[in-house]
C-alpha cells in the first residue's frame, strides 16, 4: 500500500482531534456529524471484522449494540456497579470506561452463547438468517423486561450530566482509532491469517489444523464486543434507551451498506464508507428533507450497481489489501 | 398449566391462525423461488406486498375495481415489474461471487420503495373497506371472515399454479434444475439470467396476489412491509428453503403458532417465541420440518 498512508492517517487523526479547540466548532453542525460518522464507523468496523474478514455475514449487529446501549442504561439507572460512589460523584457513570467495556463485555458473551450453536451447525445464508432471528428475539426480551428493561417505553439515564458534545467526540474519535488499530494488528497476527483462511477455504484451513469454530466464534464475539461499546457510547448521547431505537434494524443496515460501499474486508473502507454514506444521507435530509431516505435507497442501489468491490478498492494493487 | 379452553374456541384459533399464515406462506414461497434460484435472501418482499396493496387500494377507491378483481391486473403487472427489477437491479449483481451486493440491493429497493409509498400516499395507515369487509362466513360451526377466507383461497390457488409450472412446464423444471444446482444447470444449456428473471417475476406477482389479500384484510402502512418478509422468513426456514408446498405449510404452521401463543401466552411473547421456533429449526432440522427425508438416488 501506498507509503504515505500512515502519515496521512496520523495527520488527519491530529487534525481531528484538535478540531475540537477551533472557535466555534462544538457549536458547529459538522460537529455532531463527525460524531455520527466515528460512530457509524466503528459499527462498519465491527461488521467488517467477523462478515469481511471472517466471511461469516451477521445480520445482529443491531442486538449487539443494543446489549451495549442497555447494558450502560441499566448500570447508570441502577447503579449496580458504584455503589455509594455514585452518591459522591454524580457522574460517576457518564463516560465510564468500565462501564463501556461491560456493555462490550455483555454483547460478546452473548455472541459466544448464540454463536457456538449457530456457527457450529449453520453456515452462510442460514447463519445470516439465525442472526436475525436472535435480533427479534433480543428485542422481545428486551420489551417485556418489565421494570428492570423500562418495557416498551425504556430506560433514561440522568441527562443532568451532558456538558457539552466534546466527550463524546473524543471518545468515539478514539474508539474508532482504536478499533482500527486493533484490527490492523490482529489481521497481521497468526489469529488474523487464520480468519482469513477460514474465510477463503474452510476445508483446507481444518486440514491445516485451524480449528474452524472457534476461530469464527471469537471473531463474532469481537464483532460484539465493539458494537456493544459502540451502544455503550451512542447511550451517553441519546440518554434514553428504547427498544425501537437501539434495536432498530438501522444500527445493522447502515453500518453493513458503509462497509460494503467502503469496501468489505479493508481497514479503511468501513471508515470510508462510513463517512460518504452518512454525508450523503445528511445531505439528503438538508437538501430535500421530504424526499431523504428515498434517496438513501437509492444511493445504496446506484453504489452497488457500479461499485459493487467498494471504495478502498477503486486504486488497489490486485492481491494487496 | 393452562386450562384448556372449550373446542370450539381451539377451532377458532386453529381457523384464524391458519387463515391468516396464508398469507405468510404465500410471501415464503415467492422468497423460497427468488433464495432458489439467485440464494438472495430478498428483504424487499414484504415493501412489495405493501406496494401492491395501495395499488389494490388505489384501484379500488380510483376506478371503482373490486379489489379481488384486480388480481385479473396485479399478477401479470407483478409478473412484468418482478422481470423489469431483475433485468435492471440484480442481473449483474447475480454474476458476482459476492451474495452481498444483491442483498443490498434489495436492502435499497426496500427503502425506496417504502418511502416512495410514504411520499406518494402518506405514512398513515390505510386499508380498504368494500361492501362485504364485514362480513362473514361459517365453515365447520365457526364464524370467519369471508376476506380472510379469500386470502387463504388465494394462497392456496397461487401456490398451486406455482407448483404446476414447476412440475409440468419445461421452463419450471429449468427452475428447479438452476435452484438444485445451478453450475450443473448452466452445464446443461440453462440460461442463468433466464430463471433468474422468471423466478423474480413469479415471486413478485406472489408478492401482489399476497398484496391483494393483505389490502382486504388489513389496515396496513407503508412500513409494515418489512415485518412481513421477516415472518416469511421463519415461514420459508419452517417449510424447508427450496421447497414451495412446504413454504405453504410454513407459513400456515407460523399462523397457527403466532395464533396460540397470543392466547394462551401474550401477546407480546409471539414474535420473540416465532423466532424462537425459527432458530431452532435452522439448527435443528434446516432442510425444514416437511421434507422427507434426503434420499440417494
Amino acid at each position: 500500500m501506498n507509503r504515505a498512508l500512515p502519515w496521512i492517517a496520523i495527520v488527519a487523526v491530529a487534525a481531528l482531534a484538535l478540531l475540537p479547540f477551533a472557535p466555534g466548532a462544538v457549536d458547529a453542525y459538522y460537529f455532531s456529524f463527525l460524531f455520527f460518522v466515528f460512530l457509524y464507523a466503528i459499527m462498519a468496523q465491527s461488521w467488517n471484522l467477523v462478515a469481511g474478514y471472517g466471511g461469516q455475514i451477521s445480520l445482529g449487529s443491531h442486538a449487539f449494540f443494543g446489549l451495549g446501549a442497555y447494558t450502560t442504561a441499566i448500570l447508570w439507572t441502577g447503579n449496580y456497579l458504584w455503589g455509594s460512589l455514585y452518591d459522591t460523584y454524580p457522574n460517576i457513570y457518564y463516560f465510564d470506561p468500565v462501564t463501556m467495556a461491560l456493555g462490550g463485555l455483555v454483547a460478546a458473551v452473548a455472541a459466544a452463547l448464540i454463536g457456538l450453536p449457530l456457527l457450529s451447525k449453520l453456515r452462510g445464508d442460514y447463519f445470516a438468517l439465525g442472526t436475525l432471528g436472535f435480533g427479534e428475539i433480543v428485542k422481545v426480551l428486551f420489551v417485556n423486561g418489565g421494570d428492570f428493561t423500562g418495557s416498551a417505553f425504556g430506560l433514561v439515564a440522568p441527562a443532568s450530566s451532558f456538558d457539552t458534545l466534546r466527550p463524546h467526540y473524543w471518545v468515539a474519535l478514539g474508539l474508532m482509532v482504536a478499533t482500527a488499530l486493533a484490527i490492523r494488528a490482529l489481521m497481521r497476527s497468526r489469529y488474523g491469517l487464520a480468519l482469513i483462511a477460514v474465510r477463503d477455504d474452510e476445508m483446507a484451513a481444518s486440514a491445516n489444523g485451524i480449528d474452524v469454530l472457534k476461530v469464527k466464534v471469537a471473531a463474532f464475539a469481537g464483532s460484539a464486543f465493539i458494537a456493544g461499546v459502540a451502544g455503550s457510547l451512542y447511550t451517553f448521547y441519546i440518554f434514553h434507551v428504547g427498544p425501537d431505537s437501539v434495536f432498530d434494524l438501522d444500527w445493522m443496515l447502515l453500518p453493513l451498506m458503509m462497509t460494503v460501499v467502503g469496501g468489505t474486508g479493508t481497514l479503511l473502507g468501513p471508515i470510508i464508507g462510513a463517512l460518504v454514506m452518512y454525508a450523503v444521507f445528511d445531505l439528503a435530509k438538508i437538501v430535500v428533507p421530504d424526499y431523504h431516505p428515498v434517496i438513501s435507497g437509492l444511493t445504496i442501489i446506484l453504489a452497488m450497481l457500479f461499485l459493487p468491490k467498494g471504495l478502498a478498492r477503486l486504486r488497489a494493487i490486485p492481491g494487496k489489501v | 398449566m393452562f386450562n384448556l379452553p372449550p373446542p370450539d374456541i381451539l377451532l377458532q384459533l386453529s381457523l384464524n391462525g391458519a387463515l391468516g399464515g396464508a398469507m405468510y406462506g404465500v410471501a415464503a414461497v415467492g422468497l423460497s423461488l427468488i433464495f432458489g434460484t439467485m440464494r438472495l435472501i430478498f428483504l424487499a418482499q414484504g415493501a412489495m406486498i405493501i406496494l401492491a396493496a395501495y395499488f389494490v387500494r388505489a384501484l379500488f377507491y380510483g376506478l371503482g375495481i373490486d379489489p379481488f378483481l384486480s388480481l385479473l391486473i396485479v399478477v401479470p403487472v407483478g409478473l412484468g415489474v418482478g422481470w423489469l427489477l431483475y433485468q435492471g437491479l440484480f442481473r449483474k449483481a447475480a454474476a458476482e461471487a459476492d451474495r452481498n451486493v444483491s442483498l443490498l440491493i434489495a436492502v435499497g429497493l426496500m427503502f425506496l420503495v417504502q418511502n416512495l409509498m410514504t411520499v406518494i400516499w402518506g405514512g398513515n395507515t390505510a386499508g380498504v373497506v368494500t361492501s362485504y369487509t364485514a362480513s362473514g362466513i361459517e365453515l365447520l360451526g365457526v364464524r370467519t371472515s369471508f376476506t380472510r377466507s379469500m386470502g387463504f383461497l388465494i394462497a392456496l390457488a397461487g401456490t398451486g399454479l406455482v407448483m404446476l409450472f414447476l412440475r409440468k412446464t419445461i421452463v419450471g423444471k429449468a427452475v428447479r434444475a438452476a435452484s438444485e444446482d445451478m453450475d450443473a444447470a448452466t452445464l446443461m444449456g440453462i440460461s442463468p439470467h433466464r430463471v433468474n428473471a422468471i423466478a423474480f417475476a413469479i415471486g413478485i406477482s406472489l408478492a401482489g396476489a399476497a398484496g391483494v389479500a393483505v389490502a382486504t384484510t388489513f389496515p396496513f402502512n407503508p412500513f409494515a412491509g418489512f415485518i412481513f418478509s421477516l415472518k416469511a422468513l421463519v415461514a420459508l426456514a419452517l417449510g424447508g428453503i427450496g421447497n414451495v408446498t412446504g413454504a405453504l405449510a410454513g407459513g400456515i404452521l407460523l399462523g397457527l403458532i403466532e395464533a396460540y401463543v397470543q392466547f394462551f401466552i401474550s401477546g407480546g411473547w409471539t414474535n420473540a417465541i416465532a423466532y424462537g421456533v425459527f432458530l431452532l429449526v435452522l439448527m435443528f432440522k434446516p432442510e425444514g420440518l416437511f421434507s422427507r427425508p434426503y434420499k440417494k438416488a
